[in-house]
């Protein structure tokens, strides 16, 4: 090996020195943390090396990793995907059982109900397309309208599958937009054949995306802005020698989308953007600069400061949780953001601010105790490799995006891991923001009271137990899928098996909103019930964890009971499964008169006899909106 | 990457896999944990690391690593 050689196998870090000591799967957990500061160029070796782990040697060795179970099928040649899949689900803590379909099967997996793949009960199935599944079905001398007919055929049979896929798997679908190269385009010589080609083949694109709007289960992603950023759409030796139509950097790119979603899919969504100040979000050191001498508009590095802050301004009003840490004088810190009108940001803008002169790694953990969320859902942001490397040594669980000098790349940054992506943004989220600031007055109020019981009766909570109607299945499912740590069986649910839960006549969702005297809190919780012969049975309870400790989930269980009774059942039967996350309610049921009936590993199941009632909290306004429990 | 035995750790490096100088001329489906799919992303990295262009079509019909070596390093073919 040569000098250089040499030089990129020291950087490759530690993913490879571990593996050479054989230690990959005894140090499994540490791979997360290690791949956050393996460079880009060298993480898909390091998922070459992930991808040769057996996953249920993994999760015998360390239980309770997370795993995703990702199918893929598709077009052309799939295991050049594996590697980069493991890798990018790795870098989210998450385990990736892969079961890759056989080449161009995907018509075959789709339509039959028995296929291997269904049978592969994936969390995610990936159905990869690229533009030989249209080349391939031409003739060697074709125009544009052969290229319409057979898109108009692929579309319609996509469309079939999908719908087939819907009916048969509890998964989610992933499918992609079919990129157009300049080597096909410019088979044509004529500039109008070439408009006519582009032109109809973007209008398919555009089909295949408008599917996600008919299928609750489908996502497509668009690889256009990925091919944007540089990438190639077919390295034309793999594709013709292999029949790997779809580049190795592509497929890398599609990855990390992939591990985004997965990630989202397994609830683990990151909820708040924590953010420096001095060198990330303005320009300059404000203790010695000033307010009046910080750039954040008007001189070219002041303009780049504005673009970044009203990415996270857009970002902000989506719902996701902004959040400042910062070593700076506090006062000075609240007069730079409300004196300087030329800044995109406001005080207003932050759920809060952490303004001192502690490590960030107390200052980031403080911030996740207040706003009563884990610190796996923050991504933290800053331009100082010192602080940066503290706070991925501290604390492994936050995501670190690194920013450096060029604050006009802070947002591309930012950008390019999807960290809040999630699906079907609800009206709670745009609310989110205005509500944790309702939080944090709440707390101020709480302080001012010398008990508990004081505080919650002048709180004034009304709570309202309502049947969930079809309006409510984004919200429903997504606080299933957000909830860790009231949830008392973590039990995940997609849109789509929230419509189902709610079509079928044995099952029954409650939804339960609340608002006090600061506020409408919007739905904080839901309760999943069965009814049959038997009695009601509590599959699942989640609550948010916004509305914690002040008797509401006391006072749902208290009418559930009731209404139980009401109804003739001889008893409620519930069940607690435990999670990396829900130890909080461990004690939950037996609290207010559940006797355990069943053991099982992680899983208790109680049974309430009803013969005695749970209080409903005396401070508490109960508004009950639902039919009886009749099975 | 001077030498069979340069080769042979790099491919081990780059595929994950446990290999010594004997693998050199063992069939490659003979080897232990070796993958179709392996030649491709062993062909790009190749490509990576030499800064030059490997004849894809002959990889694919190499028998032996020490085939692909012979391949991937002009002056000795």
């Amino acid at each position: 090996m040569d000098a250089q050689e040499t030089v990129a196998g020291e950087s490759a870090d530690d993913v490879f020195a571990l593996f050479r000591a054989g230690q990959l799967l005894a140090r499994y957990p540490t791979v997360k943390g290690l791949l956050a500061t393996t460079p880009e160029t060298e993480r898909v070796r390091a998922g070459r090396l992930l991808a040769r782990l057996d996953p249920d040697e993994v999760l015998r060795a360390h239980p309770g990793t997370p795993a995703v179970t990702v199918a893929v099928t598709g077009h052309g040649t799939l295991a050049p995907l594996v590697a980069p899949l493991t890798m990018e689900l790795a870098r989210h803590g998450l385990v990736l059982r892969p079961f890759v379909s056989n080449f161009d099967s995907y018509v075959f997996d789709l339509s039959s109900p028995t296929s291997a793949l269904y049978a592969s009960a994936a969390d995610l199935t990936l159905c990869l397309l690229d533009p030989m599944v249209v080349f391939d079905e031409l003739s060697a001398c074709w125009e544009p309208t052969d290229v319409e007919r057979v898109l108009n055929d692929k579309l319609a049979l996509l469309d079939r599958l999908v719908a087939r896929f819907e009916s048969t798997s509890q998964g989610t679908l992933v499918l992609n937009t079919l990129p157009l190269s300049h080597a096909h385009l410019a088979q044509l010589v004529d500039y109008g054949a070439r408009s006519a080609l582009s032109a109809l083949w973007r209008d398919a694109n555009a089909r295949l995306l408008r599917l996600e709007q008919r299928y609750p289960r489908l996502v497509v992603l668009d690889l256009d802005p990925l091919l944007g950023e540089g990438v190639s759409v077919t390295d034309q030796r793999m594709s013709v020698y292999a029949k790997a139509h779809l580049s190795g950097p592509l497929l890398e790119r599609y990855a990390r989308e992939i591990g985004h979603l997965a990630r989202h899919v397994a609830g683990r969504t990151r909820k708040c953007l924590v953010l420096d100040l001095d060198g990330t979000l303005w320009g300059g050191v404000l203790g010695e600069d000033g307010v009046a001498g910080i750039e954040v508009a008007e001189t070219h590095r002041g303009e780049a400061f504005q673009h970044f802050q009203r990415v996270v301004r857009q970002i902000g009003s989506q719902g996701v949780l902004l959040a400042v840490v910062s070593k700076n004088d506090r006062a000075l810190v609240r007069e730079a953001l409300r004196e300087r009108r030329d800044m995109a940001l406001r005080e207003e803008d932050f759920t809060r601010i952490v303004a001192s002169w502690r490590p960030k790694s107390e200052a980031l953990r403080e911030l996740a105790d207040t706003l009563n969320i884990g610190l796996d859902s923050l991504v933290f942001v800053d331009d100082s490799p010192a602080e940066n490397g503290l706070v991925r040594h501290e604390l492994p669980e936050v995501a670190v995006v690194s920013v450096d000098g060029e604050p006009a790349r802070h947002a591309e940054r930012l950008l390019r891991d999807g960290w809040f992506a999630t699906r079907g943004l609800t009206r709670e989220d745009r609310a989110r923001v205005a509500r944790y600031r309702q939080e944090a007055e709440r707390q101020d109020f709480l302080d001012s009271f010398a008990s508990l019981e004081d505080y919650l009766r002048e709180l004034r909570v009304r709570v309202r137990l309502a049947d969930a109607a079809e309006r409510d299945v984004p919200r429903l499912s997504q606080l299933s899928l957000r909830t860790n740590q009231f949830n008392l069986t973590t039990e995940r649910l997609q849109p789509a098996d929230v419509q189902r839960l709610l079509s079928d006549p044995g099952a029954r969702i409650l939804t339960v909103r609340s608002a006090d005297r600061f506020g409408d809190n919007g739905m904080v919780g839901a309760v999943f019930m069965s009814l049959a012969e038997a009695g009601v049975r509590i599959d699942n309870f989640v609550l948010s964890c916004r509305v914690f400790s002040r008797g509401i989930e006391q006072a749902c269980l208290a009418v559930i009971l009731d209404r139980a009774r009401a109804a003739g059942s001889r008893a409620v039967h519930a069940r607690y499964r435990r999670s990396a996350r829900n130890g909080l309610v461990e004690g939950f049921y037996p609290r207010y008169g559940f006797e355990r009936v069943a053991f099982e590993e992680d899983t208790v199941d109680y049974r309430h006899s009803l013969a005695e009632s749970v209080a409903r909290p005396a401070h508490l306004c109960i508004d009950e909106d639902f039919g009886g429990f009749a099975p | 990457m001077n030498s069979i035995e340069d080769f042979v750790d790099l491919v081990g490096d780059e595929l994950g896999l446990t290999l010594n100088a004997t693998d050199a001329d063992r069939a490659l489906d003979e080897i232990e944990g070796w993958d179709s799919v392996h030649l491709l992303t062993l062909l790009t990295a190749l490509e990576r690391r030499t800064g030059r262009s490997v004849p894809l079509a002959e990889v694919l019909e190499a028998s032996s690593l020490r085939g692909i070596y012979t391949l991937t390093v002009p002056d000795r073919r």
